[in-house]
């Protein structure tokens, strides 16, 4: 049996889904948008559970929205579980009454009854299961209390589809639904009912799938005629806005049947808003948060577990392969191909699998506890200015840890044009993978400017993205209207097992990627860099590693940096930004950072290496940040637009500097 | 006009077909319409979003959408 959960969003449908259901797995894409589609299995395995995203109505505006009207309208469904915030009931009794017009077995849970009662609004579970005819079962979905009951009714109950026409929608509306059901009579299998409100409604999805199955000038004849009509007699704005009041009205005479409210308590929510969102409080508690988070991510809590990790990996590990290399009688070019390549690639990268969790744990921290949604509101009107949303601006911030999850938070970003805006430039925000180069460079050259240098490369990056925004947003990107409407929903106190599933379900994206492309990708490296066109084991400068250095060296001549050496470590920098470092302590045969510094000042003068660094900052992203850009636009010409204008505009910030830097008399 | 509504100021939402279609979608989706009654919680600096509140929930909007927005004070 496959039951479809959906509900408004902000009513705990994730916690009931994850307190439904004992495991889970994503299951492909939902086909034509980038949204995952879960699917979980009860956890008695009485079926499947479907988690919809959440909608306010199936009319969408969004592409994620229009997820939910097409699995409508081209997935088999057995049942609808339909959860409702009771805090909020006139508002998600719109999304229920057009669930129940889809005439499928429909189930209520009634979610934040404890939330409603705070409000002062008492609701009658049984009475609101008569008004609608339908099953309601009240439950609190973040304890799990109530999902019992609600797994019980799903399962043996046989519950019957609704009953019909629960709104009459006036005799035109009715006479135009009889016309358009005439239509579609005997074509589909859904309710002709709910495809004409629909379709009187203005749904686009709804407009193209009874247009192909139908007479669209007929159909189209039929709604041109009853709009003229209600134009003329009643005093409305439209025929959509017409169906919304009708709706209202039943949803109105249905709550003051169910619910009771008494004088209302200021609910604590608005009393922390005071300050968290405050004109003057609300930038720098955020600025603090943020502080807060990224040093625990990358230097109180998550570098000393990256360390021992690393240690962990270097000694051990490599030690424990050593010795099975050994003891098989592994030739020597297994054994280097492990232990060079495998070992050092894999494991360089999975070296960052704590900082990466940490991270997301306190995204999704901010998430859960209805902080993220004040970021963006504080944050809109700057980033409204170069022709973002201020919900761009949590990806950027995450980008800083790494780009790849910055990349995924942009799914928070309704319009696909600010959606994909923000796609392009969250990988201009410098990663902590970019970090270890800029310290090996500054160590060698600028050792007195540190941390004015390394900061000089962040501003640049952010002003980069920030004038970039602006152009895109006046030239290729600028069609489509932009859209701030953001829900703040109350805080709430995170429950730990949602948390961690959350941050599970962010982080096993990075740890899945290790070990198929990180791992494929370090063997191709190695192999180049040992072998050579005239065998195996070659000099490195024989070898094809060099080779290709070698043909493009001459493009990075005019920056400062044409050595086959530089060139072959911006490969590797392809693959992952830290390769970068390991690439050229594997060239410049040094065992160590410390020597390779000294070595570095024969290669580069101070006024290349910071171009190299500004070049590192934002030429291409690294494969696991295009292959997200790939997996999240869909496309391949946006994949490789965003690969070629940060190559382009890397190669000429580098230029101006170098060249410019020249000229100004610096070496 | 919201324009004029300050932090704690409360009104009655009169007339919102100015604002753009797809803003006036997903406000109706929040249940926010003509007749809706608001209260400002909060004005953020520099032409930024507003945050008000209705029906117990909260919502920010853009100021340019908000001055769009005829509001009766009461």
């Amino acid at each position: 049996m496959e039951i479809a959960l959906i509900g408004n969003p902000n009513t705990g449908k994730t916690s009931l889904f994850n307190n439904l259901t004992g495991s889970y797995e994503y299951v492909g894409n939902w086909s034509g948008v980038t949204v995952e589609k879960k699917v979980g299995v009860f956890k008695n395995n009485i079926g499947q559970l479907i988690d919809l995203p959440g909608v306010y109505t199936l009319n969408p505006l969004s592409k994620d929205e229009g997820v939910v009207t097409s699995f409508f309208l081209n997935e088999s469904v057995d049942r609808l579980l339909n959860i409702l915030d009771a805090s909020q009931l006139e508002r998600n009794l719109h999304l229920t009454l057009q669930l129940l017009e889809f005439e499928k077995p429909t189930l209520i849970g009634l979610n934040m009854m404890d939330v409603a009662n705070k409000r002062g609004i008492q609701i009658d579970a049984s009475k609101l299961s008569n008004a609608l005819g339908v099953p309601v079962v009240p439950v609190v979905a973040r304890s799990g209390k109530g999902c019992d009951k609600l797994v019980d009714v799903i399962a043996t109950k046989s519950i019957k589809p609704a009953k019909k026409n629960l709104v009459y929608y006036g005799k035109e509306v009715e006479e135009a639904i009889i016309a358009l059901t005439g239509e579609l009579m005997g074509k589909t299998n859904h309710s002709a009912r709910f495809l004409a409100i629909q379709y009187f409604e203005g749904n686009e999805y709804v407009k193209n799938y009874v247009n192909s199955i139908a007479d669209s000038k007929k159909l189209h004849a039929i709604m041109g005629n009853l709009e003229s009509k209600l134009l003329k007699e009643n005093n409305i704005k439209s025929l959509a806005n017409f169906i919304y009041i009708k709706r209202k009205e039943v949803i109105e005479e249905i709550v003051a049947e169910v619910a009771k409210k008494s004088d209302s308590i200021i609910p604590l929510s608005e009393k922390i808003d005071s300050i968290v969102t405050n004109r003057f409080l609300g930038m720098p508690i955020f600025l603090l948060l943020m502080y807060l988070m990224f040093m625990l991510t990358f230097d109180w809590l998550g570098t000393p577990l990256s360390d021992a990790l690393d240690a962990f990996l270097t000694g051990p590990v490599t030690f424990g392969f050593e010795k099975v290399l050994s003891a098989v009688n592994a030739s020597e070019f297994i054994h280097a191909l492990i232990i060079e390549g495998l070992v050092a690639g894999v494991g360089g990268v999975l070296v960052f699998v704590p900082q990466i969790f940490i991270l997301f744990f306190f995204i999704s921290l901010l998430e859960d506890s209805g902080y993220m949604a004040r970021v963006a509101l504080v944050m809109d009107r700057i980033m409204e200015s170069v022709g973002l949303n201020g919900k761009a601006f949590i990806p950027m911030m995450i980008g800083f840890g790494c780009n790849v999850p910055g990349i995924m938070a942009a799914r928070t970003i309704e319009t696909p044009r600010e959606r994909l805006l923000t796609i392009l430039l969250t990988p201009l925000m410098s990663c902590s993978a970019r970090l270890p180069v800029y310290a090996l460079f500054v160590g060698a050259f600028f050792a007195g400017h540190k941390a004015f240098v390394v900061l000089s490369l962040y501003v640049l990056g952010i002003v980069v993205a920030l004038i970039l925004a602006k152009i895109f947003s006046t030239t290729l990107l600028k069609s489509e209207t932009s859209l701030f409407v953001i829900e703040l929903p109350p805080y709430r106190l995170p429950q730990l097992q949602s948390l961690w599933r959350s941050t599970w379900d962010k982080g096993k994206g990075f740890v899945r990627k290790a070990g198929t492309f990180i791992f494929a990708g370090s063997v191709f490296i190695w192999i180049l860099s040992y072998a050579g066109p005239n065998g195996l084991k070659v000099d490195m400068d024989h070898s094809y590693l060099a080779a290709i250095g070698n043909v493009i060296a001459p493009i990075f001549d005019p920056i400062g940096f044409g050595t086959w050496q530089a060139s072959a470590s911006l490969i590797t920098g392809f693959l992952a930004k830290e390769a970068i470092i390991s690439t050229m302590n594997i060239i410049y045969f040094v065992p160590n950072d410390a020597s390779l510094q000294g070595l570095l000042a024969d290669y580069y003068t101070p006024l290349a290496a910071y171009s190299f660094m500004v070049f590192i900052l934002l030429y291409i992203p690294c494969l696991a940040t295009v292959a997200t850009i790939y997996k999240e636009t869909g496309s391949k010409k946006w994949t490789a637009f965003s690969m070629i204008y940060a190559f382009a505009i890397a190669y000429v910030l580098s230029l101006i500097i170098y060249q410019g830097g020249k000229l100004f008399g610096l070496v | 006009m919201f324009g004029s509504l300050k932090a704690g100021d409360k009104g009655k939402i009169i007339d919102i077909s100015h604002v753009g279609h797809l803003v006036q979608r997903r406000l109706l989706d929040l249940g926010i319409t003509e007749g809706s009654e608001v209260c400002v919680k909060c004005v953020m600096p520099f032409g930024g979003p507003i945050m008000i509140e209705t029906c117990g929930q909260c919502v920010g909007i853009r100021r340019k959408e908000a001055v769009q927005i005829e509001v009766e004070r009461i």
